[in-house]
């Protein structure tokens, strides 16, 4: 519930980062050669796959380790593990989907007023750091959740978490400590 | 000196000469004290000419505790590192700290930081510069220095975000916060490298209301401080008639110029830009602004807004234009002739390869499905590129939905949009939204559809956990997975081959370089030398000897190191356990002793391998009773020979010494056997320090 607010906050979902296993170890010259939109880098020993239909990039590994990110939801990173996995069983390899797990959540949100960065990182202090010279964003780190934020003072907010349900806890949280430091405005 | 009295006249009057050391009286001339005992550095001359002070520094901190030979050594050894470690850190940070042009407050400030990361163990894994450089810059902030992580990470030539990445985490660890940089501290520092002569004050009193203008506008928020400064040392070196390009200030202020354009920019949008250079020394604008960031966004959302409003309107239109193709598409149906037989048939390839397809402009690369397609999107008004499931699927909201639920709509939809559903989180209501959009209006199309009705929404139902399912079991769920669509990931044969060579020929600096490592690693394998990965193992920790006398700790420390490769140490064991009984068993090897020990002993030519299998009696006399002695403690020894040569060694030490010289001659039997228990001693002797004799042979190892 978006509370005490008139207009619903828009949380939208960017990112969407997942990891399964093929439990099977795959030949990555194999799969960089027989397939499309692949890039093979022997360097770091991982092959990158791009699948258009839901819009991912996989690294996978020749241990079998996959990681797919790209996705806008949870269940599409989902989808995106399977035909990826699927693909790699039609090239032969006796691939087996299992232990997928959603590992990360980028989500953006855009608060209606612009936001004083300076009195937020006083008012919280510990739990906020904001470094200018490093970054412009003040970074609100919730430990129960393990989720991050970073605020910017235009308004606009970016929360990192493991889980969608994180997220949408992590916005719930931070909006009134965001409302206390707002800046007013002026026209 | 205190002044003593004189004991044999009283008199007060000593003459302390520090050079001889003596105490005298001046008055009768007796001598008070002899070898005072000074307080004086001396020097050593060391070689090569120069001197050095005698003694040792000891950290001011240290606890002073010596470290202890034996029991207390690795407390002692602890304790040193820790000092070290400070000492070190005391000194890289009076380097960096110099370098800065730091005061010695802060630079003791900055070693108390250190210390507290010490105690925290923060120090590990981490460059010992970076903690320091850290530790430093944490100074700065809190004392409100002019000095920026930049100018640390120059010195050091280190990323300065790594550098911030340490810093933060230090501060937070410390619970120190640092308050906010503030722009206004920058100014002072940077006009004075901008050189403006007399002026100076002057031009850092303008840039300084500049920026406390700007502070008030919200321009500083999310920025770098140092941006603001230049942008406001710009200004007002102008004001001043200073001619300060934009690249010297660059130079200065270490930021791009473009940053600094979009600040000039910025703040030419505030009113304040507008006033004179008269008006805005005197007066202070009250009102504010808006960040300009914030203004960017407003202005961004404003356009969003005027697109969404447009495209309403465009689908309002096109929504009329839709209406009226329909009725006029329907009314045409109702008039062409429908063809059964071939035309089902093909209609129902058509279907399958639609499906294949899902609909989406992207994987038109078939002919068939093209016409169908294209057929379809006529009917929309739409070009193909644009047709997108979003867009049929709004067109379908728009049908009366639900309507004619007839079975031949399914199976063309399901796959569509099964995906649909999946991607938009899994909809309750599979047959819900199946608008027969395409069928009724091309013909019915005769697939296996009467099917796809109660799946579609058993499988929507049962989504979740069939997931979950096919997750643990490790089988492949291939619901919703287009095969045909996963085939066009994959290459065929000739494409195939054509990538190989193209690959081939792109990577072959790296397929030539792994093939050498391959024939390096083959060659090394033959020759018997390949190491299979150069691991650093940390030597390996040996426990402390714990042993009574020197002796039994020499042998224990022979017994770890196995020093010498010539002899047979396990027979050395045999040896002091059990020297009379089983002489046969004993025989054999002790015959391969003596062999081992004699390049030892080159200058005893006379060396009878008796050892073990002579009988006592030939042993002297000396060595009798203990050596008898020996078997009845047998049992009670356990533990490996120490207590036996324990008591074998009292009396050895004496005849070691003897025997120390080549004179072992004339001692035949008994004392070669004597020799070959001392054996050990001997040698670990000439290891650690005669090495008189026996040199080749020992040192071969």
């Amino acid at each position: 519930m978006d509370s005490s607010n008139d207009e619903a906050l828009d949380i939208i979902i960017t990112n969407v980062v997942a990891t399964f296993r093929t439990r099977c170890h795959l030949n990555l010259r194999t799969i960089a050669l027989e397939g499309t939109n692949v890039i093979y880098k022997p360097e770091v020993g991982k092959v990158l796959m791009k699948l258009r239909k839901p819009k991912v990039t996989a690294s996978i590994w020749s241990s079998g380790k996959i990681i797919c990110s790209g996705a806008t939801s949870e269940d599409e990173a989902k989808l995106g593990a399977r035909r990826l996995a699927r693909s790699l069983q039609k090239l032969g390899f006796k691939v087996r989907f299992s232990d997928f797990k959603v590992v990360n959540v980028l989500a953006v949100c855009s608060m209606p007023f612009a936001i004083h960065l300076i009195d937020f990182t006083k008012k919280n202090r510990p739990i906020a750091s904001y470094e200018p010279e490093l970054h412009p964003a003040a970074t609100y780190r919730i430990k129960h959740l393990k989720a991050t934020v970073q605020v910017f003072s235009t308004g606009s907010i970016t929360v990192t978490g493991p889980n969608v349900q994180s997220v949408a806890t992590a916005v719930e949280q931070i909006y009134p400590l965001l409302f206390e430091c707002q800046k007013p405005r002026y026209n | 000196m205190s002044s003593r009295t004189c004991r044999t006249c009283g008199g007060t009057d000593i003459d302390v000469d520090a050079s001889r050391g003596n105490a005298v009286c001046m008055g009768c001339g007796a001598v008070l004290e002899d070898n005072i005992i000074v307080s004086e550095v001396e020097f050593v001359e060391s070689g090569g000419g120069g001197s050095h002070a005698v003694g040792q520094f000891v950290s001011g901190d240290a606890s002073g505790t010596n470290p202890n030979f034996g029991e207390g050594y690795y407390t002692g050894v602890g304790k040193e590192s820790r000092a070290q470690t400070l000492a070190n850190a005391k000194r890289n940070i009076s380097t960096m700290g110099h370098q800065l042009q730091m005061n010695q407050h802060c630079l003791d400030t900055a070693f108390n930081f250190y210390k507290m990361a010490l105690n925290k163990h923060m120090t590990r894994g981490r460059r010992s510069s970076h903690v320091i450089a850290a530790c430093l810059y944490l100074v700065c902030r809190t004392e409100g220095t002019p000095h920026m992580l930049l100018d640390l990470s120059d010195i050091l030539q280190v990323n300065v975000y790594i550098l911030g990445r340490t810093f933060l985490v230090l501060s937070r660890e410390l619970c120190i916060n640092a308050p906010a940089l503030d722009p206004c501290l920058y100014i002072p520092r940077f006009a004075q490298l901008l050189e403006f002569g007399e002026k100076n004050h002057d031009v850092s009193m303008t840039a300084l209301r500049l920026v406390q203008r700007m502070k008030r506008d919200w321009m500083h928020t999310g920025r770098r401080p140092s941006g603001l400064c230049g942008a406001a040392l710009l200004v007002s070196a102008r004001m001043h008639d200073f001619r300060r390009t934009i690249k010297e200030i660059v130079a200065v202020v270490k930021v791009c110029e473009s940053t600094l354009r979009k600040r000039l920019t910025e703040f030419e949008d505030t009113p304040t830009s507008q006033l004179t250079i008269e008006q805005f020394m005197r007066v202070d604008l009250t009102g504010e602004c808006d960040p300009p960031s914030f203004t960017a966004g407003l202005q961004k959302k404003k356009l969003h807004q005027l697109e969404l409003e447009l495209q309403k309107k465009m689908d309002d239109v096109e929504d009329e234009i839709q209406c009226y193709q329909d009725e006029i598409d329907t009314e045409l149906e109702n008039c062409r002739p429908k063809l059964k037989g071939v035309y089902a048939a093909y209609a129902r390839e058509d279907g399958v390869d639609n499906s294949t397809s899902s609909s989406e402009a992207e994987v038109a690369g078939d002919e068939e499905e093209d016409e169908e397609l294209q057929a379809v999107a006529k009917h929309f008004g739409k070009e193909l590129s644009e047709l997108t499931v979003e867009a049929l699927r709004e067109l379908d909201d728009r049908r009366p939905a639900g309507a004619a639920k007839g079975g031949p709509g399914e199976g063309r939809e399901e796959e569509e949009d099964e995906e649909e559903q999946e991607r938009g989180g899994g909809g309750g209501g599979g047959g819900g939204r199946k608008g027969p959009s395409l069928e009724s209006i091309l013909g019915p199309m005769p697939t296996a559809a009467s099917l796809g009705l109660p799946e579609t929404i058993s499988r929507c139902i049962g989504d979740e956990k069939e997931n979950d399912g096919a997750a643990d079991s490790g089988e492949l769920d291939l619901n919703g997975i287009d095969d045909g669509e996963i085939e066009w990931y994959l290459l065929n044969e000739s494409e195939v081959k054509v990538k190989t060579a193209l690959w081939m020929a792109e990577n072959s600096d790296y397929l030539k370089e792994q093939k050498e490592k391959e024939a390096k690693i083959a060659k090394e394998k033959e020759l018997g030398i390949y190491k299979e990965k150069k691991r650093k193992t940390p030597g390996r920790r040996r426990d402390p000897i714990r042993a009574s006398t020197a002796d039994e700790a020499i042998e224990k420390m022979l017994e770890q190191k196995r020093i010498s490769s010539k002899i047979n140490y396990d027979v050395l064991k045999d040896l002091n356990i059990r020297p009379g009984a089983s002489p046969a068993h004993q025989a054999p090897s002790p015959a391969g002793t003596p062999t081992k020990k004699l390049p030892s002993r080159t200058r005893r030519p006379t060396h009878t391998p008796l050892s073990l299998g002579t009988p006592l009696s030939t042993l002297g006399k000396r060595l009798q009773p203990f050596i008898t002695g020996l078997p009845a403690k047998k049992p009670a020894l356990d533990q490996p020979p120490p207590a036996a040569p324990a008591v074998v060694a009292d009396p050895v030490p004496s005849s070691v010494v003897v025997e120390s010289g080549p004179v072992v001659y004339d001692d035949a039997a008994g004392d070669e056997d004597d020799e070959e228990e001392e054996e050990p001693y001997v040698s670990a002797m000439q290891l650690m320090g005669g090495g008189e004799y026996g040199c080749d042979g020992e040192y071969d190892d």
